[in-house]
C-alpha cells in the first residue's frame, strides 16, 4: 500500500446486534465472525449504500484479549483524508456507534486493569505524539524506563521505612543493629538529592511533550516575519498553523530535527501612539518573558561598523527587547542579524569575525532571508539549542514528562525534609515523613501496604517476642 | 479500680457457688465460651452493654490466667491496652493492680509510639479479673466443658445460612440457650502439645483438652474454613538457681505510669517494683539446638512458623552466629520462678536443661516446668464481619487466638468488641464497627477480616496508617465518648471523666492560643528559652509548645490562666505538636471513613456483577467477601481500576437502597452528623 496505514478506533458496543451486523456488512463478512486476531484483507463497504470505500485489513479481537479488554474490531485503512472521512461517516451512520472520547480507549484499558498508571500516561503521549522524538520518549515511558526509576526510588524508600519502623517497633526488645538509623539518614539524603536533581531538569520532558516555546522578537522591519516564513518553508519542517488567539502574536507549530517547536512571531517593538499597537508590544514582551528561547532579530544596517560600538549597540538592543532576561542568561536567546545581502561582502565578514570575539553576547548569526545566506548555519544552531532544551530522550536519566509526576515528587522531597527535621526530636514524626514520601511516590508507582514493610522488616532483622 | 480490694478467698468461693447455683436459669442473652483474655473481656463487655451473660470455662480457677509471659503492653500492644481501657475493659486496670515493674518503652522515640508495659504478678492478675467478673451485674460464671454448639435455621430477615441458639455441655445436662455465643477457645480448639518427640492433646499444659465436638461443629455443620497455627512457651526457671550477677540489670521506671485512664497510681509502690535481667545466647546454645534437631518433632515440622515470637530453635536456624537476647522476667512478688523470654523451645526436657545451662547466668539453673509447643485450629478470620460475627452464622462471634492472633492484648481487644456486638445482637441492636482511622482495635479487626492471616497476627505500630493520631495518650478522647454514646459499653462514671478531660484540654488549648505576644515579650517572660531574634513575630502559647517549650514552663510564667490545667501538662505538650500533623491526615482519614461506610452486600455474586472486573479480581472478592469498599481496596491483588468500578457499583446500588428504605438511612445520617459535630468539638 502506498500510504501508511491508519489505525482507527471507535467504540462499538458489540452486545448490540445491530452494530455487529453493520460491522459485518462493512467488512463483507456474511455469517460467522472471523478468526480472532487474524488480519483479513477485505473490501470495506458502506453498510447502507454498499459502496466500496477502501480495501484494507480487518482484525477481530474478542474480549478479553483486546487492548481495552472488551470486544473490538480494528479497520486498517489507507491514510488519505477522503478515505478516512468516508469510513468514519459510514461508521457514524450505524445506530449505536459513536466516536470515542479523547483518551477513552486508554481509560477503558486502564479500568480493565490492562495498563498501569504510568503506562497509561505513556500511551496517552504516544497517541498524541506528533513528532519522532515525542514518540521515542513516550515509548520509553511505556516500556517503563521512567517507571523503573520511580520503582527504584520506591524500593529504596521502602527499605528506609522498614528500617525506621523496625527500630520503632522492635528495638526495645530486640537486637536491632546499631547504625540502622544512620544508614537510613544516608539513604534519605541521597534520595532527596537525586529527586531534586531530577526535578531540576528544567522542564525538559514537559517541553518535549508540549513543544519548545521559541519567540521571534525585535524592532519593526527587522525581518521577523520573513524569518518565520523561511523557517516554515523549510522542506524538513512540518507546518501546522494554529490560529492565534491574539491578533498580534502568530503561532506556528513546527518540527526542528525531530523536536516539537512552537514558534511565535510578535509585533515589532517600538513606542507607538497607537493603542492597539502598544497592546501588541506589551503582549510581545510578555511572550518573550515566557519563552524558552528568543530569537532577537536585528536589521544589520543599524549595527555600527566598528566592532566595539557594534557590541555596545547589540547589548543595548538586547536590554530593550529582553528587559527581564538577565544578561547572563545568554543561552536563552540567539541574535539574528538579518539582511546581510544589503552589506558589502568585506564589511559583512569583518562584522561576523569581530562579533565572534566579543564576550557577553549570545551567539550571533548573520543571515539573509532574501538570499538564504547563513540560514543553514542558523538552523543547525537552532537545532542544537532545541535539542538541549528538550534533552535527548534516548540518553541520560529519564526526564519528567508529567506535571502530575512533578507535583508528587515535590511532595516526596518535602516529606523527606520532615524526616530530617524530626530525626532527633521525635522518631514517630520522622517516620511519618518517610511514610508521606512513600505515599507521594506511590501515587505514581502504586500503593505500598504495611504488609510489604513488615516483610522487609522480618527479612532484614531477627525479631523475637 | 484500685481502691477495690479483691475478695478474700473465702468470700470469693462463696461468690462462685452463688453464681453457679443461679444456673437454674437455662436462657441467656450471651454465652461466652472460654475464660482467657478474650473471654473475660467479652463477658464483661456484654454484661456492660446490658446482656444477661454466662461465661463458661473449664476451670474457674484459671479464669484470667496468664498462660505464657507475665507481662502486659509494649509497643503497639500497649496501645491496645489503653484502648480496651478507654472502652471500660478490664485488662488496663488489672495491669495496674498486678504490675510489679512498669516502664514506658520507646520513651525517646516520640509519644505516638510510646509503649506502656508492665511485668505482672500472675496471681494478682487472676485475682483481679476473677473478682471483677464475679461482681459484674448480669454476669454468671459456670465451670464446664462445652460439647457442642446448637445451630438451627437462620432468621430469614438477616443474612446468613445458620443461626446459633445455644450450647450443650459435656456432662450431658440439658442445653443452655442464648441469642449469641462468643467462642474464645484460645489454643484449645483441637490443640496438641509438643515436647521432644511426644505429642499429647491439649491447649495448655496441666489442663484437660477441650472436647472435639466444638471443632466438629465449626468444620462440618457450619462449613467454616479452618487453618492450623503453632506457638510455644519457654521453660520456667527456678529463680534461686540463677546467678543474676552474670546478667544485666534492667530496673523499671522510677515512677510507674498506670495503664488505666481512671488510675493516677499503680498498686505497686515505686520502690516495691522488681527488676528484669538481660542475658544473651551464645555458640553453645546454637550447638545444642543443632544437635537435638532430630529429637524435636515440633521444630522439624516448623516450616512456616511465625516470623515474630519464634522459638529459639527457629531463631538460631534462621539467623545463625548471632547472640539473641534472653530476658529474665519476674513472675510475681512471691513467685520463686523466672520467665526466660526469648527461649521458647520444644525439645525434650533434658536437652532444654542442657541448653539453658550454656548461658553463663544459668549455668546451674533448674527448670521448674519445661517449655513446649502448641498447635491449634483457628477459623480463617476473613469469614467474619467487622463486628467479629461469623458471616454465615447469625449470633456466633469469635475472638482471640481462634481468629489467628497471638498475644493477650490482641485477644482482649477482640474479646471486648465481640462481647459488645454479641450483646447488641441479642438485644436486636445493629452491629457496630471501629474504623482503622480511630483505633488500633479497628486496625486489628480490619486486618483480620479483610486480609486474613497466614501466621499468628500481632499488633505493631507500623500497621496503623494514622499512627500520629492513634496515640496511647488520647485513647480516651478517641473511644470513651463513642463507647458511651454509641456503643453502650462505658460506664457513666468513666464517661463523665472523659468529658471533663476533653473540655479541660479544649479550654487549655484555647487559653494557650489566646496567649499570643511578640517574641521579645516572650523572651522577657521566659529568659531561659532560646528564640529567634526576629522581634516582630507574634507567637501563641500553642506555637511555643510546638517549639519544645513545656507547658509547665508556660504555666509557671502565667499561673493565673494556665495553672488550672497543670494536671494535663504532658497531654498538652503532646497535643500541641501532634495536632499539626493530624490535621494533614484529615483528608485521607475522611476518604477511608467514606469507603468504610460504603458497604458491599454479603450476598453479591461477584462472578456475574455487571461491572468491568478481571476474573482474578472477581475470584479474590468472591473468596474474601469484603464487607466494605474500604476493605476491598486493601485486599492484595485488587487493582485501583477494580476499586473505581466497584465504587461505581456501590454508589449506584446505594442510591437504589436509599429509595427502598427511606427511614433507616435518615437516622444513620443524623447519627453521623452528631458524630462529626462531636469530633469537631474535640481539642484540635
Amino acid at each position: 500500500m502506498e500510504s501508511p496505514l491508519d489505525w482507527l478506533m471507535l467504540t462499538p458496543s458489540l452486545r448490540c446486534r445491530q452494530v455487529t451486523a453493520a460491522l459485518r456488512r462493512m467488512a463483507g463478512l456474511r455469517c460467522s465472525l472471523p478468526p480472532p486476531r487474524a488480519a483479513l484483507l477485505r473490501s470495506i463497504t458502506d453498510p447502507q449504500g454498499k459502496e466500496v470505500l477502501d480495501r484494507g485489513l480487518v482484525i477481530w479481537f474478542p474480549a478479553p484479549h483486546s487492548f481495552t479488554g472488551e470486544d473490538s474490531v480494528e479497520f486498517h485503512i489507507h491514510g488519505g483524508t477522503a478515505v478516512i472521512t468516508a469510513v468514519l461517516q459510514a461508521l457514524g451512520s450505524v445506530p449505536g456507534m459513536r466516536p470515542a472520547d479523547a483518551g477513552e480507549f486508554t481509560r477503558r484499558a486502564f479500568q480493565a486493569g490492562k495498563l498501569g498508571l504510568t503506562e497509561v500516561e505513556g500511551l496517552g503521549d504516544l497517541i498524541h505524539a506528533e513528532t519522532e522524538a515525542q514518540r521515542r520518549q513516550a515509548l520509553r515511558q511505556m516500556s517503563g524506563e521512567l517507571g523503573h526509576l520511580y520503582q527504584d526510588w520506591s524500593h529504596k524508600l521502602k527499605r528506609c521505612l522498614a528500617h525506621v519502623e523496625a527500630f520503632i517497633d522492635f528495638s526495645e526488645d530486640e537486637l536491632i543493629e546499631d547504625g540502622v538509623l544512620n544508614q537510613v539518614d544516608r539513604s534519605v539524603c541521597n534520595l532527596q538529592a537525586e529527586m531534586e536533581r531530577h526535578l531540576k531538569d528544567e522542564r525538559k520532558g514537559e517541553r518535549l511533550r508540549s513543544g519548545v516555546q521559541v519567540v521571534i522578537a525585535g524592532a519593526t522591519n527587522a525581518g521577523k516575519s520573513s524569518l518565520l516564513n523561511k523557517l516554515c518553508q523549510r522542506p524538513a519542517a512540518i507546518v501546522s498553523p494554529i490560529a492565534g488567539t491574539t491578533r498580534d502574536v502568530v503561532e506556528t507549530a513546527l518540527d526542528i530535527g525531530g523536536f516539537p517547536v512552537l514558534l511565535s512571531d510578535t509585533a515589532g517593538l517600538r513606542d507607538s501612539p497607537d493603542l492597539v499597537e502598544r497592546e501588541g508590544v506589551r503582549r510581545a514582551l510578555e511572550r518573550v518573558e515566557q519563552a524558552d528561547l528568543t530569537l532577537v532579530v536585528v536589521d544589520c544596517a543599524h549595527v555600527p561598523a566598528d566592532a566595539q560600538q557594534a557590541a555596545a549597540f547589540l547589548q543595548g538592543h538586547l536590554r530593550s527587547v529582553l528587559p527581564t532576561v538577565k544578561q547572563r542568561e545568554t543561552d536563552r536567546c540567539l541574535l539574528v542579524l538579518n539582511k546581510t545581502d544589503l552589506l558589502p561582502e568585506d564589511e559583512r565578514r569583518t562584522l561576523d569575525e569581530e562579533l565572534r570575539q566579543v564576550s557577553g553576547l549570545p551567539p550571533v548569526c548573520l543571515i539573509s532571508c532574501h538570499t538564504n545566506e547563513g540560514l543553514q548555519d542558523f538552523l543547525t544552531l537552532l537545532h542544537v539549542r532545541v535539542k538541549t532544551l528538550c534533552g535527548d530522550p534516548l540518553s541520560g536519566a529519564p526526564t519528567l514528562t508529567q506535571a502530575r509526576h512533578r507535583a508528587h515528587l515535590q511532595q516526596c522531597v518535602a516529606a523527606l525534609a520532615q524526616y530530617k527535621h524530626y530525626r532527633n526530636i521525635d522518631l514517630a514524626l520522622a517516620a511519618e515523613g518517610v511514610r508521606l514520601a512513600l505515599t507521594s511516590l506511590g501515587r505514581i508507582t502504586g500503593r505500598v501496604g504495611a504488609e510489604e514493610i513488615l516483610d522487609i522488616i522480618f527479612k532484614d532483622f531477627c525479631i523475637g517476642k | 479500680m484500685l481502691s477495690k480490694k479483691p475478695p478474700l478467698l473465702q468470700s470469693f468461693l462463696s461468690l462462685v457457688s452463688r453464681r453457679v447455683s443461679h444456673l437454674a436459669q437455662q436462657q441467656y442473652d450471651v454465652i461466652v465460651v472460654g475464660g482467657g483474655h478474650a473471654g473475660t473481656e467479652a463477658a464483661a463487655a456484654a454484661a456492660r452493654v446490658g446482656a444477661e451473660t454466662l461465661l463458661v470455662t473449664q476451670k474457674i480457677n484459671t479464669v484470667g490466667a496468664l498462660s505464657c509471659n507475665p507481662s502486659l503492653g509494649g509497643v503497639g500492644k500497649g496501645h491496645l491496652v489503653k484502648e480496651v481501657d478507654a472502652l471500660d475493659g478490664l485488662c488496663g486496670r488489672a495491669g495496674d493492680w498486678a504490675g510489679i515493674h512498669f516502664s514506658i518503652l520507646n520513651r525517646s522515640k516520640g509519644p505516638a509510639v510510646w509503649g506502656p508495659r508492665a511485668q505482672l504478678d500472675r496471681q494478682r492478675y487472676r485475682e483481679f479479673i476473677q473478682s471483677e467478673l464475679l461482681s459484674t451485674p448480669g454476669l454468671t460464671v459456670l465451670e464446664g466443658s462445652v460439647e457442642e454448639l446448637l445451630v438451627t435455621e437462620p432468621n430469614p430477615e438477616e443474612p446468613g445460612r445458620h443461626r446459633v441458639t445455644g450450647i450443650r455441655l459435656a456432662n450431658g445436662s440439658h442445653p443452655i440457650s442464648a441469642s449469641s455465643v462468643v467462642l474464645t477457645t484460645g489454643t484449645f480448639l483441637s490443640g496438641s502439645l509438643f515436647m521432644g518427640q511426644t505429642t499429647s492433646p491439649g491447649g495448655r499444659i496441666g489442663d484437660a483438652p477441650s472436647s472435639a465436638g466444638l471443632s466438629h461443629t465449626l468444620r462440618e455443620r457450619l462449613g467454616l474454613r479452618i487453618g492450623r497455627l503453632r506457638t510455644g512457651t519457654p521453660p520456667r526457671i527456678v529463680k534461686d538457681s540463677v546467678d543474676l550477677s552474670l546478667a544485666d540489670l534492667h530496673p523499671p521506671d522510677s515512677h510507674p505510669t498506670p495503664f488505666s485512664f481512671l488510675n493516677t497510681r499503680t498498686r505497686c509502690k515505686p520502690e516495691e517494683q522488681l527488676p528484669c535481667y538481660l542475658t544473651r545466647t551464645n555458640a553453645g546454645v546454637e550447638r545444642v539446638v543443632r544437635e537435638s534437631l532430630h529429637l524435636n518433632h515440633h521444630i522439624q515440622e516448623d516450616i512456616k512458623g511465625p516470623r515474630y515470637c519464634p522459638s529459639i530453635e527457629s531463631r538460631v536456624l534462621r539467623f545463625p552466629g548471632r547472640r539473641h537476647q534472653v530476658w529474665l522476667e519476674p513472675e510475681g512478688v512471691t513467685s520463686d520462678l523466672l520467665y526466660p523470654q526469648g527461649l521458647s523451645m520444644t525439645m525434650p526436657p533434658d536437652i532444654q536443661l542442657r541448653l539453658i545451662r550454656e548461658i553463663p547466668a544459668m549455668h546451674r539453673a533448674e527448670i521448674h516446668t519445661p517449655g513446649y509447643g502448641v498447635q491449634y485450629d483457628f477459623v480463617c478470620p476473613t469469614q467474619l464481619s467487622p463486628a467479629l460475627q461469623v458471616k454465615s452464622t447469625q449470633g456466633l462471634f469469635l475472638a482471640g487466638q481462634i481468629n489467628g492472633t497471638t498475644g493477650y492484648e490482641e485477644a482482649a481487644a477482640q474479646g471486648l468488641w465481640a462481647g459488645v456486638n454479641a450483646a447488641r445482637w441479642a438485644r436486636a441492636m445493629p452491629p457496630v464497627a471501629l474504623s482503622r482511622t480511630e483505633s488500633y482495635i479497628g486496625v486489628l479487626i480490619d486486618d483480620l477480616v479483610s486480609r486474613g492471616v497466614t501466621e499468628p497476627y500481632r499488633m505493631f505500630t507500623s500497621r496503623a496508617e494514622f499512627r500520629t493520631y492513634l496515640r496511647p495518650d488520647n485513647a480516651d478522647l478517641r473511644l470513651t465518648l463513642k463507647g458511651f454514646e454509641e456503643v453502650g459499653c462505658v460506664s457513666s462514671l468513666r464517661y463523665q471523666e472523659a468529658v471533663r478531660v476533653r473540655d479541660s484540654l479544649q479550654d487549655a488549648l484555647a487559653a494557650l492560643q489566646a496567649l499570643a505576644q511578640s517574641s521579645s515579650k516572650w523572651r522577657k517572660k521566659l529568659p531561659d528559652i532560646r528564640m529567634s531574634e526576629n522581634k516582630c513575630t507574634i507567637l501563641s502559647g500553642v506555637e511555643l509548645l510546638q517549639h519544645n517549650v513545656s507547658f509547665e514552663m508556660l504555666a509557671s510564667a502565667f499561673p493565673e490562666c494556665l495553672s488550672p490545667y497543670i494536671e494535663f501538662s504532658q497531654r498538652l505538650n503532646i497535643e500541641a505538636v501532634y495536632n499539626l500533623h493530624c490535621d494533614k491526615q484529615k483528608k485521607e482519614m475522611e476518604r477511608i471513613q467514606k469507603e468504610e461506610n460504603m458497604s458491599l452486600p454479603q450476598d453479591i455474586d461477584y462472578f456475574s456483577l455487571p461491572v468491568s472486573l478481571s476474573q482474578e479480581v472477581r475470584e479474590i472478592l468472591d473468596r474474601v467477601r469484603p464487607s466494605t469498599l474500604g476493605s476491598a481496596a486493601r485486599l492484595h491483588g485488587i487493582t485501583p481500576a477494580a476499586v473505581v468500578n466497584l465504587l461505581g457499583y456501590v454508589v449506584h446500588t446505594g442510591q437504589r437502597e436509599r429509595i427502598r428504605h427511606r427511614n433507616q438511612p435518615d437516622q444513620k445520617e443524623e447519627k453521623e452528623e452528631e458524630h462529626s459535630a462531636r469530633n469537631a468539638s474535640l481539642p484540635q
